[in-house]
């Protein structure tokens, strides 16, 4: 069932996800919503009781849009701090707030930011590592993504003995969880664009504004929409990595089926999923902790598709 | 397809062992017409056999080549060499439609729009003598219906003991073709268990695994689990995945004699179950063991660009075939029964492949 609307507030709006949109050609403008299209999709989101999720552009907009923006309870993702709900940022690099964070970065990035994104851990709120290049990902890349993850591990159980909850959704997500939570792109959650045309999330209307399931003067029109469901994923409705993005727009870039992840994909969602397991069995032996959560499995694999056959 | 094609393509293929870990494998030749290319197929052959020998390859001495010929050029020279230096590896079967009316519907000559059936049916015997134990596959459309009893027993008076008949998977079907194709059935049934070819000779239309609710959730169709590579050395799941299979898709390439098979491309094909690319009515139907599908056609047909939305455009043909079946072993094994002969049928009844694409 629909649940969320993303409003992107201009073409130009920042990415909080694994797609780095190409940039707009020299010169050219940005493209910001008409305020008649913001109020539709407005309107659109009360009608289907949709919670709105504004997706702001790198500039002030113009002032009427505030009391439009503000007619309807919303968060505000932005790439700027001030007045932001998820701040997203390119640099991890002496940050401090107190909002969420969204750092979208390559695995290269990440490798030399260890010290950096310890140091973040523990100056803002919540931190969400978005990698722009799973798919890149190599045998050797995944271990030292592994070992990033312990040292990350150690740090966060260090703090929670100091009595400071950080969270770090490569890590701390799946202790929390009981069942897979994931951007639901095309399912929970769609993607009013400037155009008018609903996506079924920002990566596909920045890769092609074609591809759209619909608009705001005839509704949505999503073809093979149980495709987006957890039921219909045959890999991911058997795997228990539910911090895991299940990013569909990776799902078809990589295997050209919005229910089919990647291998890189399952690989790290594992990997992040066995380092949470560790985390909290390590936290636990200090004392109580998640009493209500059961405990994280250990499993013999890395990639679910390699147990296909006790499913299939 | 040249021969540095196909010797990449070897190449990439024997020297990736861990990427195919089946026991056996069948190197499968399709054309056009394969054996236009005999002397291309020769070469590939032995480069195959020298190249498993030299690798040590755990495929030496468990391959099997695999030709689908129209027959025309069955007994031309260097056609039968090449039969005659691989035959204890070689499978070859040679589709002949039926009887000359029907064959001649879709098998004619360019140019002079003659059937080619006089030529195809001449090389039968020795084809037969050959390979004593290959069966024939014959597609069913809209046109051949009323053909079928007469195709199927003229096939058996051939000496062709199995004959595997399916209807196309493409929304080719016309209103009041599942009562032809019902009818036809129905009379092939009589005509099969009155003369009593039932004892000697099939026909894949009539099984006893069609019918009933499903039973289990594999998938139908086997695109993915081979390994399809066209002229210019692209991979596929299936050649049905080629574009000059396609009507309204862009092809599916899965890789490439250079770069190799890409395995995410692979994945869904590996991952698909019979639940999750069917709709409810389709997972309900009370019939629906033995329903097939075509994942090409599937992929060509969805709404979207996915090998999970199953066409259904063949669900009134297998309704028909299902009554008929029910037909057809209701009489037999009656008639089996009061014959005495049922236990000994069971004994020894050919199995029948139950699909072909």
């Amino acid at each position: 069932m629909l649940q969320y609307l993303i409003i992107l507030l201009d073409k130009e709006s920042v990415s909080f996800c694994g797609l780095t949109p190409s940039p707009s050609p020299k010169g050219e403008r940005s493209c910001l919503i008409p305020l008649d299209t913001l109020k539709q999709g407005i309107r659109f989101g009360m009608i289907e009781n949709l919670m709105i999720q504004y997706v702001y552009p790198d500039y002030e907009l113009p002032a009427e849009y505030s009391k439009v923006i503000e007619s309807i309870d919303h968060s505000k993702i932005k790439p700027m701090k001030d007045g932001a709900d998820v701040w997203v940022t390119g640099s991890i690099k002496d940050i401090k707030a107190d909002v969420s964070v969204v750092w979208r970065t390559d695995k290269q990035s990440l490798f030399n930011s260890e010290a950096d994104i310890i140091s973040a851990l523990e100056n803002v709120p919540r931190l969400n590592v978005v990698l722009t290049d799973v798919e890149t990902f190599t045998d050797e890349d995944f271990e030292n993504y592994r070992s990033l993850l312990n040292a990350f591990a150690e740090h966060i159980e260090k703090l929670y003995l100091e009595g400071i909850s950080s969270q770090l959704n490569l890590l701390t997500d799946r202790m929390m969880f009981s069942k897979i939570n994931n951007c639901g792109a095309g399912d929970t959650t769609i993607t009013l664009a400037p155009n008018g045309k609903f996506y079924v999330c920002p990566a596909f209307y920045y890769e092609d504004e074609t591809d759209s399931i619909g608009d705001l003067e005839h509704g949505l029109d999503i073809k093979n929409k149980q495709l987006y469901k957890l039921d219909y994923a045959p890999i991911c409705r058997h795997c228990d990595a539910w911090q895991c993005k299940r990013c569909i727009w990776l799902n078809r870039k990589t295997t050209l089926e919005v229910n089919t992840p990647s291998h890189e994909q399952c690989v790290l969602a594992h990997l992040e999923r066995n380092a949470s397991r560790e985390l909290l069995n390590n936290i636990r032996k200090h004392g109580t902790f998640l009493p209500e959560q059961e405990e994280i499995k250990e499993i013999d694999y890395l990639d679910p598709f390699d147990k296909r056959n006790t499913w299939l | 397809m040249t021969w540095n094609v196909a010797k990449k393509a070897i190449d990439y293929i024997l020297s990736h062992e861990n990427s195919f870990p089946e026991k056996s494998v069948i190197w499968d030749f399709i054309g056009g017409e394969p054996l236009l290319e005999v002397d291309l197929i020769d070469k590939i052959c032995d480069y195959i056999k020298m190249s498993m020998y030299e690798l040590n390859h755990h495929w030496f001495d468990s391959y099997r080549f695999s030709i689908s010929t129209n027959g025309i050029n069955y007994c031309e020279e260097k056609v039968q060499n090449f039969i005659k230096k691989n035959l204890s590896h070689l499978s070859l079967g040679i589709t002949i439609d039926g009887t000359e009316k029907k064959h001649d519907i879709n098998r004619i000559y360019k140019g002079s729009g003659k059937g080619s059936y006089a030529d195809v049916v001449r090389n039968i015997p020795l084809w037969l003598k050959q390979f004593p134990n290959e069966s024939t596959k014959v597609t069913i459309s809209s046109e051949d219906l009323p053909y079928i009893e007469e195709s199927v027993i003229h096939l058996f008076s051939l000496g062709i003991h199995e004959v595997n008949m399916n209807c196309v998977y493409e929304n080719v079907w016309k209103e009041g073709d599942d009562i032809i194709l019902e009818t036809q059935m129905l009379k092939l049934a009589d005509s099969i268990i009155d003369n009593n070819y039932y004892k000697d000779f099939a026909c894949s239309l009539f099984s006893e695994q069609i019918g009933g609710p499903l039973l289990d959730n594999q998938n139908w169709c086997g695109a993915g689990k081979m390994l399809a590579i066209d002229a210019a050395g692209n991979f596929y799941p299936c050649t049905r995945f080629a574009k000059y299979s396609l009507r309204e898709k862009n092809e599916l390439v899965i890789g490439n004699i250079k770069e190799g098979i890409n395995k995410n491309k692979l994945r869904p094909f590996l991952c698909l179950d019979s639940r999750t690319q069917s709709s409810y009515e389709c997972i309900k139907c009370e019939v629906a063991q033995g329903c097939g599908w075509c994942q090409g056609e599937n992929y060509d047909t969805a709404e979207t660009n996915t090998i999970y939305q199953r066409s259904t455009a063949i669900c009134k043909m297998h309704k028909a075939r299902v009554r008929a079946n029910n037909y057809y072993w209701n009489k037999l094994y009656r008639k089996l029964e009061l014959e005495g002969e049922r236990e000994e049928f069971e004994k020894n009844k050919r199995e029948v492949k139950l699909e072909i694409c």
